[in-house]
């Protein structure tokens, strides 16, 4: 509890630091805040070319909302997961980029991960302004759903939140992870549906039915993956226009908070070393 | 009001010296969480208090632990034996700019600094002609502080800094900054400081300002304390260490 108070009393830095990563990270381009969208609109041009033109991959319609677009639907999962992947990236390598900071001046250490984690929701909710419009245009009826929408959005930046946390800690006793991280983000891209449909997935698991004579089928462990979780719950609601199942929502809170909870015990519990660690 | 600002009481602060460190993974699983190393005690015992409203010197040849000391009064390193408890806010001023962004103008770095040592916007807002003001830099203030020279930086850092206006102020080296008019103005500012009754805590090499400015000193060597008292007779002592032929 009094940590929490110890936050909160930081707040304004929070919202200072979180200002200087936003105004600071465009500063003298000329398409500024644009850029935020070129990564992922780039990565759609690939995916789209390679996936639906080449490899043909065909998801389904949205149910009920009939969308048959798959550049949007690749959309639906991708920003999400760009976003995803920017907290916790960044996240690693706030308090080495901030050793000078941290060796200088004394408060509360959780303030620059979590400054990062505030400049990518600011990024994320431009990206994702620009795909509602582009949703509305091609006639999906999404406005009703803006509100679970952020509901989705603050439980995924709250699990995001907490591995960037963790990895934090992690990266300033072994600068591996972040190494480490590239490589794992890109395995775990692919681990989840976002360029292909889940439901290919599912295909593939019955047919091989339970592993080595067990119960445990391929789809049982796909699911172990939150970020599957996370990435349904946002095609649903945005390309589908459907109520996604009450487990689906369960489950996407109960990793939030575990990962921030676990993020917060690591951060705490390391807070006091980090000037001498870095 | 009470007569001690700050208590160091019986402070050893100890660094792993790591002769093979496991700073990646590899190595950690290659030796088991094993690390080799040996204490360093940079701080060894050291006990004083510093009287309220006197401005307090700290004084020692290099890696004597002043620094280390300092550090532990910032709160920044935690001390491995005894506490260091202070009666009243305490702020210090170890660097200029703290997370001073170069591309931002002078007028957000002000309120990024000030939040980031601890002041409220509104605070940083009715203190904050005082800060332009004591920095000379006015005319520059929405420019970019990449363009700013570097006397111009560390004053306004510097001007943020004595703003924060805490009971017990913390300053290492960074007086020796800027051209003589402003190191004229940060000393009046200090005398200032301890006219209204505040603390200064001070770490320098130089003995003139030392025996300018200073009521008390401690001295310490090697990580002890070897004396501490009236701030002459101390320097005295300290000074006839380092030549002794004079």
């Amino acid at each position: 509890m009094n940590y929490l108070k110890e936050v909160l009393s930081s707040r304004e830095l929070l919202a200072n630091l979180t200002l200087r990563e936003i105004r600071g990270k465009y500063k003298r381009t000329i398409f500024g805040q644009l850029w935020s969208l070129a990564n992922p609109l780039a990565l759609m041009l690939i995916y789209t070319i390679v996936f639906a033109f080449i490899l043909r991959v065909e998801p389904e319609p949205g149910d009920p909302s009939g969308l048959n677009v798959f550049a949007v639907w690749l959309l639906c999962g991708l920003l999400p997961w760009t976003f995803f992947a920017n907290v916790i990236t960044s996240g690693a390598n706030s308090l080495i980029a901030n050793a000078g900071l941290i060796q200088k001046v004394a408060f509360s250490r959780i303030v620059l991960p979590l400054s990062l984690v505030g400049s990518s929701i600011y990024n994320w909710l431009f990206e994702m302004g620009v795909l509602l419009v582009v949703l509305l245009i091609i006639g999906s009826f999404v406005l009703p759903w803006i509100p679970l929408l952020l509901v989705i959005m603050l439980l995924l930046a709250v699990f995001g939140a907490g591995i960037a946390l963790m990895l934090a800690i992690a990266n300033v006793y072994f600068r591996d992870t972040q190494w480490f991280l590239g490589i794992i983000l890109q395995m775990w891209l692919y681990l989840t549906p976002i360029i292909y449909p889940a439901s290919l997935v599912t295909d593939q698991s019955n047919r091989i039915g339970g592993l080595f004579g067990t119960d445990i089928t391929v789809e049982f462990i796909y699911n172990l993956n939150p970020m599957t979780h996370f990435v349904e719950v946002f095609r649903q609601l945005l390309y589908d226009n459907r109520w996604p199942d009450l487990s689906e929502w369960a489950t996407c809170s109960i990793w939030a908070l575990v990962s921030l909870l676990i993020g917060i015990i690591v951060f705490r519990s390391n807070e006091k070393k980090l000037a001498e660690a870095l | 009001m009470n007569d001690v600002a700050v208590r160091v009481d019986h402070v050893s602060k100890s660094f792993r010296m790591y002769h093979e460190r496991n700073q990646t993974l590899k190595a950690t699983i290659m030796r088991g969480r094993r690390s080799v190393h040996e204490d360093f005690w940079a701080l060894d015992d050291v006990n004083f208090d510093v009287p309220t409203g006197s401005t307090f010197g700290l004084i020692g040849s290099n890696g004597s632990g002043k620094s280390t000391l300092l550090k532990c009064l910032a709160n920044i390193y935690k001390p491995n034996k005894g506490s260091i408890s202070h009666f009243g806010s305490i702020a210090a001023m170890l660097e200029v700019g703290s997370g001073f962004h170069s591309e931002l103008s002078g007028r957000d770095n002000i309120y990024l600094n000030g939040s980031i040592l601890g002041m409220s916007k509104k605070e940083v807002d009715r203190k904050y002609d005082e800060i332009v003001d004591f920095s000379g830099v006015e005319a520059f203030i929405d420019q970019p502080v990449k363009n700013y020279s570097s006397g111009m930086y560390v004053r306004l850092g510097f001007a943020v800094a004595i703003n924060v206006d805490p009971d017990i102020l913390v300053v290492d080296e960074v007086l020796a900054v800027g051209d003589a008019e402003f190191q004229a103005k940060c000393m009046q500012k200090f005398t200032d400081f301890r006219n209204a009754g505040k603390t200064v805590i001070l770490v320098t090499h130089d003995m003139g300002t030392v025996s300018k400015m200073c009521d008390n000193v401690a001295w310490l060597s090697h990580g002890k304390l070897v004396e501490v008292g009236p701030a002459e007779p101390t320097i005295q002592a300290y000074l006839d260490t380092v030549n002794p032929g004079a």
